[in-house]
């Protein structure tokens, strides 16, 4: 009774994940973010579990992604490739649906590969214009709210 | 108005530009507090071979994956004439988590076999571009950059490392070989500059 009853809560928490973690390489993930041209401008932030500024910002940038209907989010974990229940978790426990990603590719062509510019410093966030599908901003590291919006902003007109 | 935000957009696209390799090691006077208790500097430091310094800290999750080799560096290039230095520039946890006195712990328990200092203000990260820990930068016997980047490309397997960066840039500066890469990428934690 007691297995049955174990596989049944099993089952259930299964089904309350709401998160589709894909494991990805920086070209998979440019092309997801290249989908969204023309109709939403894109935030892409690469983050960690075990990144302390990563994990501060993370719940504001959730809330600027509901916030604006034109803006996707895309959420880029660079946690070690053992850790992956670890951030399906913890996305879960952020109410992050759909696709998320997480990097299975070496350090040096995922950080080139995401932007040649970034020295692989976390967090990493990119915006991507709605119309133009380029890059209109990037920075390392944590920012505060304004500084999100004021590209935002951007990212939507451009 | 487009004209400013296309502006303001290239101004914020600017990061503080990284040493470039030819670069001299700067900011050499500046005075750094050891874990020993006393002052040093970059010159302190240098080796007769060249000079190895390593942007780290105590809590890093990239840094305690990557320190054991700091120590296994330091065990064999040291003795060949390599001067290292660990440098910690998060002053904006100076009196938390990289406090002096967690320092020396964090030192004791790893074994750290060099000098592992605070750096007052963050100036030789800013001075370096250093933007991460851990974060490496190689100098010859002339104090010109000649290697920066990672140690290797396997944080947490150190069996499963294909290419050892640091240690194949070391032996080309002691041999007078050609290094290649003079620089790699890993992923870090920001410094946590004030």
């Amino acid at each position: 009774m007691r297995v049955i009853i174990a596989i049944i809560f099993a089952f259930f928490l299964s089904g309350c994940s709401r998160v589709e973690l894909i494991e990805a390489n920086s070209k998979t993930i440019h092309d997801h973010v290249s989908s969204f041209k023309g109709e939403k401008a894109v935030l892409l932030n690469v983050w960690s579990t075990w990144c302390v500024p990563c994990v501060e910002e993370f719940p504001m940038i959730v809330n600027l992604g509901k916030e604006f209907k034109d803006l996707k989010v895309v959420f880029v974990s660079a946690d070690f490739d053992d850790h992956f229940d670890g951030v399906k978790k913890f996305l879960n426990k952020q109410n992050i649906s759909g696709v998320s990603f997480m990097k299975n590719e070496k350090d040096q062509p995922f950080i080139n590969g995401i932007h040649p510019e970034w020295s692989g410093s976390l967090p990493f966030t990119i915006l991507f214009g709605k119309n133009s599908g380029t890059i209109v901003n990037f920075w390392e590291g944590q920012e505060p709210e304004s500084k999100f919006r004021q590209a935002i902003h951007l990212a939507l007109n451009e | 108005m487009k004209k400013i935000l296309s502006i303001l957009t290239g101004i914020t696209f600017l990061i503080a530009g990284e040493l470039e390799i030819g670069s001299t090691m700067p900011l050499m006077d500046h005075q750094l507090a050891d874990i020993s208790g006393k002052s040093m500097t970059l010159t302190d430091a240098k080796g007769d071979a060249g000079t190895l310094v390593i942007f780290s800290c105590n809590t890093c999750p990239w840094v305690l994956a990557w320190e054991d080799r700091y120590v296994t560096l330091a065990q064999e290039f040291i003795p060949k004439g390599i001067g290292l230095i660990a440098v910690n520039s998060n002053e904006s946890q100076f009196e938390s988590d990289d406090s002096m006195e967690e320092m020396i712990e964090h030192a004791q328990e790893m074994g750290y076999n060099f000098p592992y200092t605070q750096d007052p203000g963050s100036r030789l990260a800013t001075a370096f571009g250093a933007r991460k820990t851990p974060h490496i930068y190689l100098f010859d016997e002339k104090d010109k950059l000649v290697y920066r980047g990672a140690i290797d490309d396997n944080a947490r397997k150190p069996r499963k490392v294909k290419h050892t960066f640091l240690a194949d840039a070391l032996n080309a500066l002691l041999t007078g070989d050609k290094i290649d890469p003079v620089s790699t990428k890993a992923l870090g934690c920001s410094i946590k500059f004030n």
